[in-house]
């Protein structure tokens, strides 16, 4: 079988993704195959012939080669699940389950109630220091569908958004009517962050909490100093303290 | 094949470029933020775009530079707020190119000497355009000058300066700035597909002891090249937006080539203190006042076009929450590859099957991009561990310190012989899962169809790149102040400034301190 330059590579070492090693043991043993057909001419198969040789189907067939062993991806837009649920882990909480739905970090910090009946249920990273605290009532929104429900129906006063995406786009027409947000991503200068700043909503990313579920009032102590670029870089902590309240 | 085309002298260059290029990579990509999405499939889109990149930009580049060159078209670009800036030029036009051909080189598909001839291309263009788009700093990019992005010569930054109005917390001109400002972020993001690519921002500019200012551009806002804009944004005016902010007792430490910017200590709302706004476009011959011929004019402006905004970004929220993942992906795809896309509106050479289609040969790739492999597919090639990118034990990469390149050398072998390709090949057909894009595009000459906005691209002759003046640099300013030739030079930039029309070449900063005092007494 015709031999490629990576096959005499003195240094490589191996992907820490298996995702990756096996996609990429399998593309190259379909180049070989396919170099083959030409004779194990690189120069008339590299940007021509190989472009009819190598084809969606042959890499649809290796997508195929992998679920088949049982394995399921990783998703990171919601939408991969909807279209494809067969080929991807499930998304938990973003359907009829989301009034059960917490989540579960375990690097959140928690503790007892204080003499104020404030229970620590995590931390996160403080986005812009405010004059005072802010408070108000969970509402995890984590979906296309659950943004959309609420652009038609109205934000409902005092929410604090707990959301998963660090991003800006999926909660883009509902953002400005946020109280607070509680982003499990991320960093201060992700978008969601950068967008809190500018309108001027208190906002913790890269939270990590523990048993707030949704109707929850919580407390953000966005009183806290912003985390700032050089603690990300040198690792300094610098959190903010998220609180469930007594009901 | 064979070596006699390319030079020794043009290997090493075109070598000290990618390696550039690549270190700058690795510390973008580690110390900012991740881009992550629940609604795009960012990783997928992003892993398709460098693909189309690939196979695409030597092509369009030569298609560019056949009707204008690359230095030209940095010059044109210095004096609008158009796209050819950051990130597009100052990192994507080479990231986006090398982070695909090393993908390729990871799965064996390519080796690092073919396509070599579309490589030295690419690498030259860029440096050509980087280094006339920045002429007045000298740079090739915002890392080289210490992270920095000053690009405009002084008379521009004057204008700016003498016309901004001041603001400051719990005014309503400081409101409606900071309103729009956050509306068409967020608006930008949307229109990008969560990527920051309709923002730049620019600077910092020295404006006095106490103060700088930053030049922020919000761009593509209108109906123009994407097709998703068709129908939502007709109501959106301008199609480029300018924000030039004042701000007090803050020091932006860094402006790197993503537009991202670090200041001392954090800028917040209350250090923002003057603001102006402007429009421009490839044909508007430099910046165009928007709503500054008073205070009040201003804030009503802005309110009104945030309002214009808001209801784009709505508008487009639904169509897009509609969308399919293929249509997801092509929208956030040709968002990155079409990054530099402007060059091809200087040049008046635009057309829609090049910028806005998935060339076949990148679709064919398309079943690989779920969302797990192209996360980690994506984190492999920002960081450098695919297998292509080990290199000798001994040897540490910039930042990170790891045996490691992030962009794979030419191999100087192919001067003694060993085979390379020269070329990947010509475009190729393309396609898309989005609708036809509708022939109307918002400019600052009024709404009208492609073939007229190239030809009005290959008509405009811009009055300070004119024989008389194009090479009178800051250098030549520094002697010739207040010389009948300075003077044209200055007022053409001053035809449109409320303080500064007809001044000419000499004031200094402190002088226009002294006219925006004036102005407000």
């Amino acid at each position: 079988m015709a031999r490629l330059l990576v096959d005499n590579d003195k240094y490589a070492q191996p992907n820490a993704s298996v995702v990756v090693d096996a996609y990429h043991a399998a593309i190259q043993e379909l180049i070989r195959r396919k170099l083959d057909t030409v004779g194990g001419d690189w120069a008339s198969f590299v940007f021509d012939k190989s472009y009819d040789l190598i084809t969606a189907k042959d890499f649809a067939a290796i997508e195929a080669k992998l679920i088949a062993t049982g394995h399921r991806f990783d998703y990171s837009a919601m939408i991969s699940v909807r279209e494809r649920p067969e080929v991807y882990k499930p998304a938990p909480g973003v359907g009829e389950d989301s009034k059960d739905f917490s989540f579960e970090h375990p690097e959140a910090v928690v503790a007892p109630a204080d003499e104020n009946g404030r229970e620590q249920r995590g931390v996160g990273d403080n986005v812009v220091k405010y004059a005072k605290n802010l408070i108000g009532v969970a509402l995890y929104i984590r979906s296309s569908d659950r943004v959309l429900d609420l652009l038609n129906s109205g934000v409902p006063a005092d929410t604090v958004a707990i959301i998963d995406d660090s991003g800006g786009t999926l909660t883009a027409p509902i953002l400005e009517q946020f109280k607070g947000v509680i982003c499990a991503g991320g960093t201060v200068r992700s978008h969601l962050g950068i967008l809190t700043r500018e309108y001027g909503i208190p906002c913790v990313m890269n939270a990590k909490v523990s048993g707030i579920k949704e109707g929850d009032r919580v407390e953000i102590e966005c009183t806290a100093t912003a985390r700032t670029a050089e603690a990300y870089q040198t690792g300094v902590e610098m959190t903010a303290k998220i609180w469930r309240l007594a009901k | 094949m064979g070596s006699s085309r390319i030079s020794y002298a043009q290997l090493l260059e075109t070598n000290n470029l990618v390696q550039a290029s690549a270190d700058e990579t690795y510390w973008l990509c580690v110390t900012r933020t991740v881009q992550e999405s629940k609604l795009f499939p960012v990783p997928a889109y992003m892993m398709l775009s460098y693909m189309m990149a690939y196979y695409r930009y030597p092509s369009l580049l030569r298609k560019i530079e056949s009707r204008m060159s690359a230095e030209e078209i940095g010059d044109r670009a210095r004096n609008a707020g158009i796209k050819i800036q950051n990130p597009s030029m100052g990192w994507a036009l080479p990231g986006f190119y090398l982070l695909g051909r090393e993908w390729l080189i990871s799965l064996g598909l390519i080796r690092p000497q073919d396509a070599l001839e579309d490589l030295v291309y690419v690498m030259d263009f860029w440096k050509r355009y980087q280094l006339s788009w920045q002429r007045n700093n000298g740079h090739i990019t915002n890392k080289e000058a210490g992270h920095r992005g000053q690009f405009l010569p002084e008379r521009r930054v004057q204008v700016f300066h003498a016309d901004m109005y001041d603001c400051s917390q719990g005014d309503e001109l400081h409101e409606a700035a900071q309103g729009f400002m956050a509306a068409a972020s967020q608006y930008g993001f949307l229109i990008s597909c969560e990527s920051r690519i309709s923002l730049h921002n620019s600077g910092p500019y020295k404006i006095a002891a106490d103060r700088e200012m930053i030049v922020r551009d919000f761009m593509d806002l209108s109906e123009s090249d994407f097709p998703w804009l068709d129908g939502v944004a007709s109501e959106v005016a301008y199609n480029n937006l300018t924000v030039t902010m004042g701000v007090k007792d803050c020091h932006f430490y860094l402006v790197d080539d993503w537009c991202s910017f670090e200041s001392k200590p954090e800028f917040t709302a209350d250090k923002l203190v003057g603001v102006g706004l402007y429009t421009s476009d490839t044909l508007s011959d430099g910046y165009i006042p928007v709503g500054m011929a008073s205070r009040e004019e201003l804030t009503s402006t802005f309110k009104s076009l945030t309002d214009k905004i808001k209801d784009a970004n709505n508008k487009l929220w639904r169509r897009i929450a509609g969308w399919s993942r293929d249509q997801m992906m092509d929208a956030g795809a040709i968002t990155y590859f079409s990054i530099v896309k402007d060059l091809a509106h200087v040049a008046g050479v635009y057309d829609v099957n090049d910028w806005m289609m998935v060339d076949e040969r990148a679709e064919r790739f398309r079943p690989l991009f779920n969302d797990e492999y192209s996360r980690d597919a994506l984190v492999g090639l920002c960081i450098g561990t695919h297998t292509s990118n080990w290199f000798s034990e001994y040897t540490m990469m910039q930042h990170g310190n790891g045996p490691q390149k992030l962009f794979s050398p030419i191999p100087y072998s192919v001067l003694q012989g060993d085979d390379y390709t020269p070329s990947c090949g010509p475009i190729y057909p393309g396609s898309s899962h989005l609708p036809a894009k509708v022939d109307r595009y918002n400019t600052t000459r009024g709404v009208i169809g492609l073939e007229e906005y190239n030809r009005l691209a290959r008509a405009v002759r811009p009055p300070a790149l004119e024989p008389a003046y194009r090479h009178l640099c800051e250098t030549w300013v520094k002697y010739h102040a207040g010389e009948p030739l300075a003077d044209e030079l200055y007022r053409i930039e001053q035809a449109n400034s409320r303080l500064l029309k007809g001044k000419g070449s000499s004031l200094k900063r402190a002088d226009i301190e002294k006219l925006r005092a004036k102005a407000k007494a």
